[in-house]
């Protein structure tokens, strides 16, 4: 209770939505600080993350999921990368649904640039939820 | 590896620092770690036979 009634540094009263808050800012890198008027640092988190992203799959690198041709055991071990990389999101999901980014063929292996590019999506998606609990933090009044 | 230790000294001067001042130096220092330590690691590797 006491938490809720905690003020930040701009006066607001902490403890509005900080599930909405968290939510949004899994959704779209950023849109969490937006929510809270945090204009700079929400502009800094979207544009690194989606940066890390893009530059990711330029890169060649290629997202994770559980619909591979992996069986068995293989298949589980595709699911903590998978995890990292949902972090980003609806970046994520839309790569997903337009089947974008998925693909594992040697042409793209054998790019020099390959493992670089999944470490950046990788990352990309990791540092996300860091962004997420932050605002999540915010909202909650557990920071300033 | 430039391009990578901007992006995280980025996002980690924004999360764990409040006032600009301290996000600057902290993600300078974290910029600098991050490439001093990939420097070093790759030396050290390069003098590994195996």
């Amino acid at each position: 209770m006491a938490l809720r009634e905690t003020k930040d540094l701009r006066g607001n009263v902490a403890g509005k939505n900080p599930w909405l808050v968290g939510v949004a800012a899994w959704v779209f890198p950023g849109a969490g600080h937006f929510l809270q008027g945090r204009w700079v640092r929400g502009l800094i988190i979207g544009g690194v993350i989606c940066g890390m992203f893009a530059v990711g799959l330029l890169f060649g690198g290629h997202l994770f999921g559980l619909g591979g041709k992996e069986v068995g055991v293989s298949k589980l071990l595709q699911l903590p990368p998978m995890i990292a990389n949902l972090g980003t999101g609806l970046l994520y999901l839309i790569c997903w649904a337009s089947g974008s980014g998925f693909s594992d063929s040697a042409e793209y292996a054998k790019l020099a640039t390959f493992e670089y590019g999944n470490t950046f999506l990788l990352v990309a998606g990791l540092l996300n939820y860091l962004a997420m609990l932050d605002a999540f933090d915010i909202s909650v009044g557990r920071k300033p | 590896m430039l391009l990578f230790a901007a992006f995280v000294s980025a996002i980690f001067s924004v999360v764990a620092r409040d006032t600009v001042k301290e996000r600057v130096f902290y993600g300078l220092k974290v910029f600098a770690e991050f490439v001093g330590i990939g420097i070093a690691l790759a030396w050290i590797l390069y003098f590994l036979p195996f």
